[in-house]
């Protein structure tokens, strides 16, 4: 287990998710600034990650976040019904981006120590 | 490959090649339909025949909101093996997550009565193969010692094995039984109707059929404790005539057909009650709102009977491995025996990580329930 893992682990968070953690991540980081649905969410995780979640995946993670309370659903009029995070899943996204600043950091210093690219 | 300018192909990259796409594009677009041109209900058709992929339970909570979304993929990319491909993959997932066989949750209560439901059909396999075997060797230990410390030892096992797995399904069954009695009272009953009627008929068939062959099987002639063994004579026999079914002679016809009209009929009809038993069993376990402690008492349980199924099977590997045919072959291992071994095998791995989902569904649900 890494140690973004295990910090997010202590809090409940993403490390819990398995396969589904790095869909998961993308899914927080994407409800950060507010409310989507599923088809917003696909948009808006491909613009920003370049990556296109397929419908089974994000549902998958979706329902895992969900029930581990990491984001809830918002009553709708629409059939599309928007998700936010919640409380829980701020700090668990927090923990696990802090985890993965570190590790970006320790890589980035060493590729710049020892092949000198910035 | 080696790094080139913003803007400009890598080295590699084959150059004349690259006016390809643009023409496959523009051959795509003549024989393929864009999403938007299909009309809206065949849209809609493809998404609803790929909703089925998904079990009734998660269609009832995210049906709507993923049609909506497969709507719009579609009308995107009508064309996509991969999204069939995930689809088909996330709603097998979504099913065997509703046998408590995977972790993909869609409510944690309902994901924990999924497990306990799973290692109940489980356990009940096992309990059927697991008679068979001991009422074999039971029965065997009524004719002759087998002159066999192992086998001895496996009966012991095996037997005091059954034992604790009996009194593990009645502390079982008393809460669950409890709770939808308690549901019944309060005017909703409605739902444990057929499964209450699937269980007394059931129980009833395999009571009465069992004690009918059981009592007129010469092997023990009904009485408790004809001769020796550690087994009393009319459980071994009762054991026995309800798991006649399991048994090598249907690879044998022309010996099938020398059986009594009688035993035939309850070869198929035995089967057929210990499946209502098990049917309405589950269905019970899966629509009675067991509380979080209860809920947590009977995973538990799961686990201990885990460990006596565990128990069981290393009984029935030791009979197995010592292969003692003993006095008239009346403990002789046959391919059926090695056969019934493998599914013992193959439903307590599946039992264990049933109870596990299980244990692991209580715990979430414990943690999202409001304080």
């Amino acid at each position: 287990m890494t140690r973004s893992d295990q910090a997010a682990d202590d809090t409940g968070g993403l490390g819990t998710l398995g396969r589904s953690s790095g869909p998961a991540s993308l899914i927080l980081s994407s409800l950060a600034d507010g409310a989507k649905h599923g088809y917003a969410l696909t948009k808006d995780i491909e613009s920003f990650a370049g990556v296109r979640l397929a419908p089974g995946t994000l549902y998958e993670a979706l329902s895992r976040l969900e029930a581990h309370g990491l984001i809830e659903s918002i009553e709708s009029e629409d059939r599309r019904r928007p998700y936010r995070l919640t409380a829980a899943g701020a700090t668990a996204l927090n923990v696990y981006l802090q985890g993965q600043r570190h590790v970006a950091d320790v890589g980035l210093h060493r590729l710049a120590s020892s092949w000198g690219l910035a | 490959m080696t790094a080139a300018p913003a803007g400009q192909p890598a080295a590699d990259e084959p150059r004349a090649e690259q006016p390809k796409p643009q023409r496959a594009e523009q051959r795509r677009a003549v024989v393929q339909p864009s999403g938007a041109d299909l009309p809206p209900q065949a849209v809609a058709q493809r998404a609803r025949r790929l909703l089925r992929w998904y079990p009734s339970s998660w269609r009832a909570r995210y049906g709507d909101e993923f049609t909506e979304l497969l709507i719009a993929d579609l009308q995107e990319r009508p064309r996509c093996w991969r999204r069939t491909a995930d689809v088909a993959r996330s709603g097998l997932l979504a099913r065997l997550a509703g046998a408590g066989l995977t972790s993909y949750p869609l409510e944690p209560a309902a994901a924990a009565r999924a497990g306990l439901a799973t290692m109940a059909c489980a356990a009940a396999a096992f309990l059927a193969v697991g008679t068979a075997m001991n009422s074999q060797l039971a029965i065997g230990f009524q004719w002759s010692d087998p002159g066999n410390h192992d086998v001895t030892l496996a009966l012991a096992l095996m037997s005091g094995a059954l034992v604790i797995f009996a009194v593990l399904a009645l502390l079982a069954a008393v809460p669950v039984a409890w709770t939808a009695i308690c549901a019944a009272v309060r005017g909703n009953g409605r739902q444990f109707g057929r499964p209450a009627l699937l269980i007394a008929a059931g129980a009833l068939i395999l009571v009465v059929g069992g004690r009918h062959f059981g009592n007129g099987w010469p092997g023990t002639g009904g009485h408790w404790w004809a001769a020796h063994g550690l087994v009393p004579s009319g459980v071994a026999a009762f054991g026995w005539a309800t798991t006649m079914s399991i048994t090598s002679y249907w690879a044998h016809p022309a010996m099938l057909a020398a059986f009594p009209l009688a035993e035939r009929v309850w070869m198929v009809l035995s089967p057929a009650a210990a499946a209502c038993l098990i049917t309405g069993a589950t269905q019970l376990l899966r629509r009675t709102e067991l509380s979080p402690r209860v809920s947590r008492y009977e995973t538990w349980l799961a686990g201990v009977a885990a460990a006596s199924m565990a128990a069981f099977l290393g009984g029935a590997l030791c009979w197995v491995t010592a292969g003692g045919a003993g006095p008239q072959r009346l403990f002789h291992v046959g391919t059926i025996d090695v056969a019934g071994l493998a599914v013992l095998a193959i439903t307590l791995v599946a039992g264990w990580q049933a109870a596990h989902r299980a244990r692991a569904a209580g715990r979430a649900a414990l943690a999202v329930r409001p304080r």
